[in-house]
């Protein structure tokens, strides 16, 4: 362990003690600066799959057994699925890889391309219970009294989306997981086109220190494109460009920074569309049916391509070991109208997912993926007429060849594998309700999040580093892959 | 007008003018009355006016983007009265034009429409219904455009998007109001029924056990937490108060329970409750969409006045902050139109408000990183115009772009000073400058589907700025269009830093947000069409339904040459009117000489005989110009 490691691990366990959690990856310098050591022969590929304004997985998860339904019934009655409707998942009904209440659940009648692959044999599609934004784990009663640490700005959409793509948001500017992950694998990838691609814009998830990321379209990476061959004048037009977006020709930090950023786009771009078109490239748009209308069916199928390109030999793209995507859709903060809106939101990811998992398989690489969704949080158990509020935890799915589907996960008080499903009593006799239809995550952030990059080979030391609340939990691993 | 002598107004404090300016200024009327009217007398101030390198550089703040005859006249008028000037020049409205499209063309309206209302605006001129009518608010727009940026509607929500009478009206709100007071403006956009569809505070109802409903808690928590006085307390100069190191929450979520109350019973204009089971029933009026433009109206069974056991809330606790009235404690009992109006109060008179909306305003029109000096000016122009007036907007626009460091930061601070000019900004800078007009379009018939027919209207439509590539579809590839931005969060958030140099010099810069490494290369391919191909004079291409808007190249003919160009006939003209007009004269040696070089060897036209070789310099000038970091960058 060299110097900045030890800083690094020194103020990150000095700051998961209080209140100054928030700043434990202030310096972004730390990070980067206990990189290095890590390669691999094979290859791995994590994408994140974020529902944007809050996901409403109290109706993609329902409950189907009488009992549970009755209540799920009542509590939310204006915004409740028909139970006759509901798509059964044949997981287990107790013990490991239960939901873990003795219920039996069912998908939202729009996702059925997901449910059978959750039923299928190897299933790759796995549901992990409540998750949410925690610093430690926290009571009813704790919460109620204030007595446990938490995430700052409950329920708000920006700083939960924070939260859960840099868990722990430090102090401005942010760094996300995915970013840091990069960050301390670096040394994985001989390539030097960026470990992590981002085909829906910038977030918090793909920030590191290093700026080892590229912000691409959902289908291709745009290239600059000057008509140089209008021009023989030796000093052409071209030459002019490239001669004012120089380095170190600008005197200002924001003139620098746009011209770093132009430099970048010019530096990456062509690589990378020329791996999304390589020969040979299989016809992975097939697996999206909606791909004409949907973005996040064409991020997920450009992922697939740029999968593919990693593994077969593609130039540019032959040394790239491990690779980090980011991808997202949005429209899930479902105040109003939920119920007509819903299908089309869950039935779409389903689809989306569903396909990406097939578009892989068809090309012998869907062990090599895993695909796993995030939101801003949970929306209330229970519903303001026709719509639901931003709420906390969350069911969250995993998809991928290397998935232990067909199982719902999540950390219990008493850790036995199974699941850990909340309640679905009304607020006051709820023990998972915050107080007014939100509930309290049992699952945290950092567990999830730290399953996923134990799977894309971080070693143990290395994940404390990244999730410095990861400390706070016993179960660091949740198994699903 | 009245000319007793005033104390000089708040808004001044910070103002550059050398010292016996500031006397003369002190010594000077000025008017009486509530709300701050630049007086007459300012018309006459010769040491206000700049140069017009000074005069680009103030347009590029309070304009779409300075055009020669803009800067000549800012010269000859000074700031002063160029803003009286402004603050007197009829609004362009929305509702106007879509009036023309509906009314006088007879088309049926669509979200496009108003995107060519928006640029109406944006490029000022004749207006296509009225040719002798010639739109010149630009601060008005320039300011109503930063508003729909922090008071965010999008047509991302659907039914926003199918009623673009009621997209016009709200953005006619914010065109009404920029000149206003912050709290009206406030109050006008709380009951449009544009922002009751998008944070949902239409159709919200008080409790109701028996279905274990509450309210909705949308709008209750973004008023507070993105369009007035955010998530932590602020000193006056805009950095957060901090307790043990720690940055202290403005509210809790018990607050925004409490707004989600108040913010009960609020329908449609023509709702009748009785008439359906649900208050969520009433809906829009499909027919004739008569209800988007009408402010909401109240219906007090569906208002939690905290006197209905067990389900209203009592006693709803509102910010509390030193000041506010009754503690911020509202007392049950009282109608919703009372309710709003104790809450909306409550919200605009948190001493955050100054601060928290004055720095947004100066980041939408000046720098991304105003010094705290500089915010704490303009929030106590806010606080306070001079005449005991809170929330005065003249005076906080007036105090942001006439502050020391709007006109002189770019020379105190040159490192860090500027923003990155969106690409909205950009793209109606170069039609602005370039004297663009629509050309090309033809007269379309359409039918409806029930088989009935009209005729949409874009032949010989100079000022109808259409076209599915120059004007309608930007989002595709700038990620911008009015009123489009994927959430209320806006295009991008004001605390943005990207990674780099900025990081390491805690410099934020919103509009990079959008600026990836994709984005970017879009921006910088459409100047080529933008700058380089599209000219008014083009032949038309006969497939092109809609047309598309181009600018005028041969206007600055004189300006690229004289003779036969080459190094004998050199660029500098051009090249040093381009530099005040589209970069406030403040183009590197460096850029200038690249420029020149290449320039100055340009004799001929590539690919065409026939061609002005001037046309050559005049495009490749735009093209170098509008993509490079230094233009790029508004300072």
């Amino acid at each position: 362990m060299n110097f900045d490691r030890r800083k690094f691990l020194c103020k990150t366990a000095h700051a998961a003690l209080g209140a100054s959690v928030y700043s434990a990856l202030g310096n972004l310098q730390l990070v980067h600066a206990a990189a290095g050591g890590y390669s691999f022969s094979d290859y791995k590929a994590l994408v994140c799959i974020f529902l944007y304004g809050g996901n409403d997985a109290f109706n993609m998860v329902v409950p189907t057994d009488n009992a549970h339904y009755a209540q799920y019934q009542t509590v939310r009655p204006k915004v409740a699925l028909a139970q006759n409707t509901l798509l059964a998942l044949n997981a287990p009904g107790s013990g490991a890889g239960s939901p873990g209440d003795g219920g039996t659940y069912g998908f939202h009648p729009a996702m059925t391309d997901l449910q059978t692959l959750f039923n299928q044999a190897s299933s790759p599609v796995a549901i992990v219970a409540n998750v949410g934004t925690l610093v430690q784990p926290v009571t009813k009663s704790q919460y109620q009294n204030g007595t446990a640490a938490l995430p700052p700005q409950l329920f708000s959409h920006n700083d939960q989306q924070a939260y859960w793509q840099s868990s722990p948001p430090s102090n401005a500017p942010i760094t996300g997981w995915g970013g840091r992950i990069c960050d301390l694998i670096a040394s994985a990838n001989t390539s030097t086109l960026p470990m992590l691609n981002s085909l829906a814009g910038e977030d918090a998830f793909i920030r590191g220190d290093s700026g080892n990321n590229y912000i691409m379209n959902a289908g291709d990476a745009a290239t600059i494109d000057i008509p140089d061959s209008w021009d023989t004048n030796p000093n052409n037009l071209k030459s002019v460009f490239d001669a004012l977006r120089a380095a170190g020709t600008q005197a200002n930090a924001l003139e620098r920074t746009y011209a770093n950023q132009i430099n970048h786009s010019v530096n990456t771009a062509a690589q990378i569309n020329a791996a999304i078109n390589a020969t040979g490239m299989p016809k992975f748009d097939s697996f999206f049916p909606n791909i004409s209308s949907s973005d996040v069916d064409r991020q997920l199928s450009t992922v697939a391509k740029l999968i593919w390109a990693a593994n077969n030999g593609v130039a540019g793209y032959t040394g790239q070991k491990r690779q980090v995507f980011f991808v997202s859709t949005g429209g899930f903060d479902t105040h109003d109208r939920q119920l007509p809106i819903q299908p089309v939101l869950l039935g779409t990811l389903s689809r989306s997912m569903a396909g990406f998992y097939r578009a892989l398989n068809s090309a012998g690489l869907a062990s090599k993926a895993t695909a796993f969704t995030a939101s801003d949080f949970g929306r209330t158990l229970s519903c303001n007429d026709d719509g639901t509020d931003h709420g906390w935890g969350s069911h969250h799915l995993v998809v991928g060849g290397a998935v232990a589907g067909g199982r719902f996960y999540g950390d219990n008080a008493s850790y036995t594998g199974t699941a850990a499903m909340p309640s679905l009593a009304l607020s006051k006799s709820n023990p998972n309700d915050a107080g007014y239809g939100q509930i309290i995550p049992t699952t945290s952030v950092d567990q999830y999040a730290a399953t996923l990059a134990g799977w894309f080979g971080l070693s143990a030391s290395d994940l404390a580093l990244i999730f410095p609340n990861l400390t706070n939990f016993s179960v660091k691993n949740l198994g699903f892959v | 007008m009245s000319k007793t002598v005033r104390f000089a107004p708040r808004w001044w404090r910070g103002v550059a003018l050398p010292l016996a300016a500031a006397t003369f200024f002190l010594g000077t009327a000025h008017a009486a009355g509530k709300t701050y009217q630049p007086d007459s007398l300012f018309l006459i101030k010769p040491w206000i006016s700049g140069t017009p390198a000074e005069a680009s550089r103030f347009l590029a703040q309070t304009t779409f983007g300075p055009t020669d005859a803009d800067i000549q006249r800012l010269v000859k008028l000074g700031y002063l009265s160029w803003l009286d000037d402004q603050f007197a020049a009829p609004p362009t409205r929305m509702l106007d034009y879509l009036g023309w499209v509906k009314g006088t063309l007879g088309e049926d309206l669509e979200t496009n429409h108003v995107v060519e209302a928006w640029w109406l605006g944006a490029l000022g001129g004749p207006d296509p219904g009225n040719n002798t009518l010639i739109h010149r608010d630009q601060l008005r727009q320039r300011v109503a455009f930063a508003l729909s940026e922090i008071f965010v509607v999008s047509t991302k929500t659907t039914l926003i998007d199918q009623f673009p009478n009621g997209q016009a009206y709200y953005y006619d709100v914010l065109v009404n109001d920029a000149f206003g007071n912050f709290r009206q403006l406030l109050e006008d956009v709380t009951l449009s029924p544009a922002m009751g569809v998008y944070l949902n505070m239409l159709s919200n109802q008080r409790t109701d056990s028996t279905k274990n409903i509450h309210p909705d808690e949308n709008y209750a928590r973004e008023v507070n937490q993105l369009f007035t006085v955010g998530l932590v307390l602020l000193n006056q100069d805009g950095s957060p108060q901090l307790s043990g190191g720690q940055p202290i929450p403005t509210y809790t979520q018990n607050t925004v329970k409490a707004f989600a109350h108040v913010f009960t019973g609020w329908n449609w204009a023509d709702c009748n409750p009785a008439a359906h089971n649900n208050f969520s029933d009433c809906d829009v009026n499909w027919t004739t969409g008569a209800n988007m433009q009408q402010p909401m109206v109240a219906f007090a069974n569906y208002h939690d006045n905290g006197t209905r056991t067990p389900d209203d809330l009592s006693g709803k606790q509102l910010l509390s902050y030193p000041g506010a009235v009754n503690g911020g404690l509202l007392v049950d009992g009282g109608t919703p139109q009372s309710d709003l109006k104790f809450a909306l109060d409550n919200i605009f008179n948190h001493p955050n408000v100054g601060p928290f909306i004055g720095r947004q305003l100066i980041q939408r029109l000046v720098t991304s990183n105003p010094s705290p000096g500089y915010v704490q000016r303009v929030a106590a122009v806010f606080n306070d115009n001079g005449h005991g007036v809170r929330g005065d907007l003249k005076a906080v626009i007036s105090a942001i772009v006439l502050d020391d460091e709007a006109r002189n930061g770019a020379k105190n601070s040159p490192d860090s000073f500027g923003k990155l000019r969106e690409p909205l900004l950009r793209m109606a800078h170069i039609w602005r400058a370039m004297g663009a007009q629509h050309r090309c379009g033809h007269n379309k018939v359409v039918t409806r589907s029930n088989g009935s027919v009209y005729t949409e209207h874009y032949s010989s439509q100079p000022y109808r700025y259409a076209g599915w590539y120059s004007a309608w579809s930007t989002d595709y590839l700038f990620n911008q269009r009015v009123m489009y931005a994927n959430s209320v969060f806006n295009f991008f958030r004001p605390n943005f830093v990207p990674p780099g140099e900025m990081v390491l010099k805690n410099l934020f810069g919103p509009e990079f947000q959008i600026t990836t490494d994709s984005q970017i290369a879009d921006v910088t391919n459409d100047v080529l069409p933008r700058a380089m191909w599209l000219d008014i004079r083009d032949t038309c291409n006969s497939n092109d339904d809609y047309g598309n808007v181009a600018i005028d190249h041969l206007r600055d003919l004189a300006l690229a040459g004289s003779g036969q160009g080459g190094p004998a006939d050199p660029a500098d003209r051009l090249v040093d009117a381009y530099n005040v007009r589209f970069m406030g004269g403040q183009m590197s040696t460096y850029m200038r000489t690249t420029l020149l070089n290449y320039l100055n060897r340009i004799d001929h036209y590539w690919g065409s005989s026939t061609q002005d070789w001037r046309i050559a310099r005049i495009q490749r000038a735009l093209y170098l110009i509008f993509t490079s970091p230094e233009y790029a960058i508004q300072k």
